[in-house]
């Protein structure tokens, strides 16, 4: 089996790498692929906090490149997929515990039973992100409709083409129809604009998210949750499925008031 | 850093020249920053490495080939120790880089004489020339014509909402409600000590 190894990162933080990661791994193992997860923010992990599998860690990625370990031993088995793994960084070490080429190594020998390799990149654009990128054969960009967040995936995707990862794909996190409305928040059509590469997802702000987060349950677990819905949309894409772009809804008062009693 | 080498555009390819007596330590670190940051630089040209005035062991010029070989797609590269005439000197046909692509956040193209950006030129990027700017794209990063002092220096695009726009010495900024989306290409230049932009 050759998977293929995707890189989620954004340059700024706090714009839903982990978050995403989570999601597109999660809902990449619903529809039966052998999917890993790697969080290669080494020093401040947190993908397994959003993966709820923070007590099951004895072995990170360090531990594999020092070879404290085999490979298999450091691969936490999720909960509720078999087919759905995550490596997750050391916390008490540092970006530069782990090269570029040890990384795209390590990769490699993933690559060879796994369909899918996710890579949660740090923010940033040092060594972290040098080494979240280094085995990847796609990547995609997660932003926020704010100009700084867009500025920041700009500048990550001349990065990522001077290191020959060429077309990225570009990931809309937390909109909100009723700003955008009104002109208070950047337009999906003015931030593709400027980024000139391909839409793969728009993920509207849902509250869902941080109750999720919280919970160790990836909200594309969540039926019902319009964030749940996005994410698994784009594993759908991911895989090559042409879908429609989501319709934005505005959270009208009726809508909020389904909510509210608990028919949407 | 900038100064370590220049570029000079010929009829096939462009020349790279390194400033007379550098050190092979400082063309070594700076041809490598180049190539890592704008590996696209010479994409289907030639590259003429000119190491006249240089000095460099066998190994050396090793060493050099392999940093070179990170450009993408370069087209041949040659080398040489040739004293390439300085053209503009004799005319005033002034030489061109032309870009091919869009200037991202953190990219940087610079040059002596004119720039011309097929492409893009996204807010965070910086394009400085010692001659004309010319964009067939939107501008919206930072731009400097006529760096050297030229005053005569424009700077155009299609669409002309720059963050910053110096011609010379002089500096301008767009209007901070400058909200237009459509495409008029505009043309900026110096007149009376003031910079002005017209429709073209």
């Amino acid at each position: 089996m050759a998977g293929k190894t995707i890189v989620i990162t954004s340059g700024k933080g706090g714009v839903g790498k982990t978050t995403s990661s989570a999601n597109i791994g999660t809902a990449l193992a619903m529809h039966g692929n052998k999917v890993c997860l790697i969080d290669a923010d080494i020093g401040l992990r947190n993908l397994d906090v959003v993966m709820g599998l923070e007590n099951r860690i004895v072995y990170d990625i360090v531990d594999v490149v020092e070879n404290n370990c085999r490979l298999e031993q450091a691969m936490i088995r999720d909960k509720r997929y078999d087919g759905l793994y995550l490596l997750p960084a050391a916390q008490t070490r540092d970006k530069t515990s782990v090269t570029p080429f040890q990384m795209k190594e390590l990769i490699e020998k993933l690559k060879e039973d796994m369909d899918y390799i996710v890579v949660d990149s740090p923010a940033g654009i040092e060594q972290g992100f040098k080494n979240a990128i280094a085995g990847a054969d796609r990547a995609i960009i997660v932003t926020t409709p704010e100009i700084s967040a867009v500025r920041d995936a700009d500048r990550i995707i001349g990065l990522l083409e001077a290191e020959g990862l060429r077309d990225p794909e570009v990931i809309i996190n937390r909109i909100r129809a009723d700003m955008v409305e009104r002109g208070d928040m950047m337009g999906i059509e003015d931030m593709i604009e400027i980024l000139a590469i391909e839409l793969i997802g728009i993920v509207p702000e849902d509250e869902g998210i941080v109750v999720s987060t919280n919970r160790g349950e990836p909200i594309a677990l969540n039926d019902n949750a319009k964030a749940g819905q996005a994410y698994r949309n784009i594993a759908r894409r991911i895989m090559g499925e042409d879908l429609p772009m989501m319709k934005l809804e505005k959270d009208s008062f009726i809508s909020r008031f389904k909510k509210l009693v608990g028919l949407s | 850093m900038a100064s370590v080498f220049s570029f000079q555009a010929v009829s096939d390819g462009i020349v790279m020249n390194f400033r007379e007596s550098s050190t092979f330590g400082s063309i070594k670190k700076a041809v490598s920053l180049h190539a890592a940051e704008a590996s696209d630089f010479f994409t289907g040209v030639n590259l003429y490495l000119n190491l006249s005035g240089l000095e460099l062991a066998y190994e050396q010029l090793e060493e050099l080939m392999e940093i070179v070989k990170n450009y993408n797609q370069v087209n041949k590269i040659y080398f040489t120790a040739r004293k390439i005439k300085e053209e503009k000197s004799e005319d005033n046909y002034s030489d061109a880089v032309i870009i091919n692509r869009t200037l991202r956040s953190g990219q940087r193209v610079k040059h002596q004489a004119n720039i011309v950006i097929v492409g893009d030129v996204n807010p965070g990027a910086e394009v400085i020339a010692g001659g004309d700017i010319i964009v067939f794209g939107r501008l919206r990063g930072v731009v400097h014509a006529g760096a050297g002092g030229s005053k005569d220096s424009q700077v155009a695009a299609l669409k002309l909402d720059p963050t910053q726009l110096r011609i010379a010495s002089l500096i301008a900024r767009s209007p901070d409600d400058s909200d237009s989306s459509k495409l008029q290409a505009e043309r900026a230049y110096i007149e009376d000590d003031q910079i002005v932009v017209e429709k073209i």
